[in-house]
């Protein structure tokens, strides 16, 4: 069906982009045929999503070449992608939830004259549309109200009304139920029959290896392997994504004796069809580190513990059962947490450093004074976490990330808490913020804290973690000793959900 | 700004640079406070040059008495625009408890309470709808709006749209109309009902409370902030002071009337805007809702003594206000930038 010798209908060539402080591209090729699909692999932040931003026109390479059938193109916005024929799928879906399906297939582009829309064709046209992705709902359908499953057929037959001939798919089964995802890769089969090609990005092997063709693996921004997928087995994938882990981190790092009591026990916490994960326990002084794929269920277990999410729990505190129903809740219980988005969960931007810092420790100490006693609380505290600020009255947006993040820490420290949930404590942060972030957290566990810190740099976990949970699919897989086991073997608990 | 890579080193140690960001600091942030009294005080210099019966103590006075009203109002707005709500129904509110003090007294309660019960159905009309906007997270804008007319319809079904209080006794109106030396009650009210919010948000939990939930309401709600009874309470407090209003224009005109207050709302909505209160939430005060309200009085009393009329005073009060924002922003992002 396909070859290389053919023309490919996207070369990409040394595609290169750089964010202030990272690389997030080195040096990426990648071909893509007609009639092919084409799947990514890749662990957290090897490239993949940055690569399809920039097929997609958001982002701009800072070098590279891209050329559809055999032509040089330039993407300097995201209406140049879809020009070029190029339609991606986002894993958001970016589909406007009031409108119709119909307006939903052709806003841009709808049949009309005079500027007056012909609804009549408008919704014929989109009928076929839906036809040929084997959708069974209306066009007059609004999106809004469509299961999801829906509303990725509609995000599907969207794609074809550009009449794009390379479709590219973000983990378009990550929401769906089995029987759903079939009738997704039916589609892409009958796509992929009509001379198009499809990229596809999966964080689940076993639908790669029913529907993928050809694969690129990514490693670190470059490429690390590309072949064919009745080649291969899944277990080379793996290795190829994974890689040669360096050792030296964890080398230097001496086991430390976790002789507290257990703080934390999380007998159980269930979400239906989310998440479902049991018996996690942190002892005084213990740093136990999460892991996992994004949407493996590490954000909205620390946020379901942490009583910001309703879900079926039993979670105990020092050996008590504690009912933790709100927020507050599980902050008078002594839990606190460092949330994913610094800026739009963990700070007031626009408040003062003392003001953030000593928000949660003026509940329950009296109705007056607030500002003075955030300050006497928090002055000690900011210092000992060696936050670097001007003066307590300067605003926090001020503030480098990493201090910023320091500051939501010392929240949680001025209200003298003693469960510690981190979820990506360090993203966005240099590597000398993160090493100095995770001192000061050892520090904390080292005078009595219970950490549980979720992230998706596994290095990190294993350099500062006394134990490794892996989350796969809102299940826990596996239990890992960052000293003994090591990160090749937790990796591929990760992408395979299956301990090695 | 740039990511700090080795934070080892103590705090103390760039004294010099902390030293001029926090003077940059206070400096851009007195030029923000500062722009709107330099404005009050130009205009004041203005008007005393162009009429010599401005800095007459009477005008004075009479300005002051003016202010008093929509101030209070605007008080309690300010708090309710920190939390990044907004309360239209505040004029009604007034009316009501404006009427229904002087039904109450017309039945011979003592002053106190008919007072005291006229505040408080204010601050419970208030409190629901800050409450139902809370809880069954609908927009301020739609249930405030739909109080505006529910409780105007009230404060007309109480008399049949008839004023109320026949026979006001004389020491309830002169709550209204007296004077304490040359200083009206109603304005040494508004300066107190404006010391006392200052003091609330400035020093009590509550205050630091309202702060952050403006600022972000998802973080305060992760840090254990009662958020939903903070966004209640300001329009608690909203109402609180719209029938403070009520019940002083009810002792100032000896008499309830239910039409009274109409597009007070907006009045309030501009003093505030105009005192630099952020309407997306977690900045201002009391202090520029004060200056704001003098300043839109002064405006007024300018033209009055200039002799303009009113229609072309409307537009000329509605392009200054816009122009006011405009040079507020340009200092604001002025400011940003030379801090950040």
């Amino acid at each position: 069906m396909t070859s290389d010798t053919a023309t490919p209908v996207l070369r990409m060539r040394g595609i290169r982009k750089t964010f202030p402080g990272t690389v997030a591209l080195a040096s990426v090729d990648l071909d893509v045929h007609r009639g092919e699909v084409h799947c990514l692999l890749g662990e957290n932040g090897a490239g993949k999503s940055t690569l399809m931003k920039i097929l997609a026109g958001s982002y701009i390479p800072n070098g590279g070449t891209i050329e559809i059938d055999g032509e040089k193109v330039h993407f300097a916005r995201p209406l140049d992608g879809i020009d070029a024929g190029i339609a991606v799928i986002y894993q958001e879906l970016d589909l406007f939830p009031d409108l119709t399906v119909a307006q939903n297939l052709f806003l841009g582009h709808a049949p009309s004259s005079g500027g007056v829309i012909h609804r009549r064709a408008r919704n014929r046209l989109a009928q076929s549309y839906l036809d040929r992705v084997g959708a069974t709902f209306s066009p007059d359908a609004r999106v809004g109200e469509l299961p999801i499953a829906d509303q990725q057929l509609t995000a599907i037959a969207r794609a074809l009304t550009t009449d794009a001939k390379i479709i590219v798919m973000d983990e378009p089964t990550a929401t769906l139920g089995e029987a759903d995802v079939e009738n997704v890769h039916r589609v892409i089969r009958r796509l992929v029959d009509e001379n198009r090609a499809v990229i596809y990005i999966s964080h689940r092997l076993d639908e790669v290896r029913d529907v993928g063709t050809r694969i690129t693996v990514l490693r670190d921004g470059t490429n690390a392997a590309r072949y064919d997928v009745k080649d291969t087995d899944s277990e080379r994938w793996i290795a190829d994504m994974i890689g040669d882990k360096k050792k030296e981190l964890t080398e230097h790092r001496e086991r430390r004796e976790i002789t507290g009591a257990p703080v934390l026990d999380i007998d159980h916490v269930r979400i239906a069809g989310m998440l479902d994960v049991e018996g996690i326990t942190v002892r005084a002084g213990e740093i136990v580190g999460l892991a996992g794929l994004g949407g493996a269920g590490r954000t909205t277990l620390l946020s379901s513990v942490f009583g910001a999410r309703s879900a079926d729990k039993r979670i105990r505190v020092e050996g008590e059962p504690v009912r933790i129903r709100s927020v507050r809740d599980a902050i008078s219980h002594r839990f606190g947490l460092v949330p994913e988005s610094r800026k739009s969960q963990g700070l007031m931007l626009g408040l003062s450093v003392a003001r953030n810092a000593g928000l949660a420790a003026i509940r329950g100490a009296g109705a007056f004074m607030p500002r003075e006693r955030q300050q006497r609380r928090t002055t000690p505290i900011l210092k000992d976490l060696a936050v670097k600020y001007a003066s307590a009255s300067q605003e926090i947006r001020l503030l480098s990330g990493g201090n910023q993040q320091k500051v939501v820490l010392a929240k949680w420290l001025a209200r003298d808490t003693r469960i510690l949930l981190l979820d990506e404590p360090t993203r966005g942060l240099d590597i000398g913020a993160k090493a100095d972030l995770y001192r000061q957290v050892r520090r904390l566990a080292d005078q009595g804290a219970a950490v549980l810190v979720a992230s998706s740099e596994l290095n990190e976990l294993m350099a500062n973690a006394d134990r490794i949970i892996v989350l796969h699919e809102g299940r826990s897989v596996g239990e890992f000793d960052p000293f003994t086991d090591t990160e090749e073997q937790i990796s591929h608990a990760i992408i395979s959900g299956k301990a090695a | 700004m740039n990511e700090t890579t080795t934070s080892t080193e103590p705090t103390t140690d760039t004294t010099g640079t902390r030293a001029t960001a926090s003077w940059r600091q206070r400096g851009s942030s007195w030029l923000i406070k500062g722009n709107l009294l330099i404005v009050f005080v130009a205009i004041c210099v203005i008007a005393s040059l162009l009429s010599p019966d401005f800095l007459t103590t009477r005008n004075l006075a009479n300005l002051l008495q003016q202010s008093s009203l929509t101030g209070i109002i605007a008080v309690g707005m300010t708090l309710v625009i920190l939390t990044s709500g907004i309360d239209l129904a505040v004029g009604s509110v007034a009316a009501l408890s404006g009427m229904i003090v002087a039904i109450l007294l017309d039945i011979a309660l003592p002053i106190p309470i008919a007072i005291l019960a006229a505040l408080a159905v204010g601050a419970g009309v208030g409190l629901l709808m800050g409450a139902v906007s809370a809880w069954m997270r609908l927009p301020a804008f739609i249930v405030t709006l739909a109080g505006l007319t529910a409780v105007r319809g009230w404060a007309y079904t109480l008399t049949d749209g008839r004023p109320a209080g026949s026979d006001l006794p004389e020491a309830f109106t002169i709550i209204g109309g007296g004077y304490l030396g040359i200083l009206p009650l109603t304005g040494l009210i508004f300066i107190g009902v404006t010391i006392i919010t200052a003091l609330i948000l400035r020093y009590t939990t509550f205050g630091e409370y309202i702060y952050a939930v403006g600022s972000n309401e998802e973080a305060a709600r992760l840090s254990g902030v009662p958020v939903n009874w903070i966004k209640a309470s300001v329009f608690g407090f909203s109402g609180l002071t719209a029938a403070i209003a009520g019940v002083l224009l009810t002792s100032r005109l000896t008499i309830g009337q239910p039409t009274a207050f109409q597009g007070a709302e907006l009045d309030a909505i501009a003093a505030v805007v105009l005192g630099g209160t952020n309407l997306f939430g977690g900045r201002g005060g009391v202090g520029g809702t004060f200056i704001a309200v003098l300043l839109l009085s002064v405006l007024k009393n300018l033209f009055n003594l200039l002799g303009i009329g009113s229609f072309v005073q409307m537009i000329a009060t509605g392009l200054i206000l816009v122009l006011a924002l405009i040079l507020n922003k340009i200092l604001d992002s002025r400011a940003m930038a030379a801090a950040g």
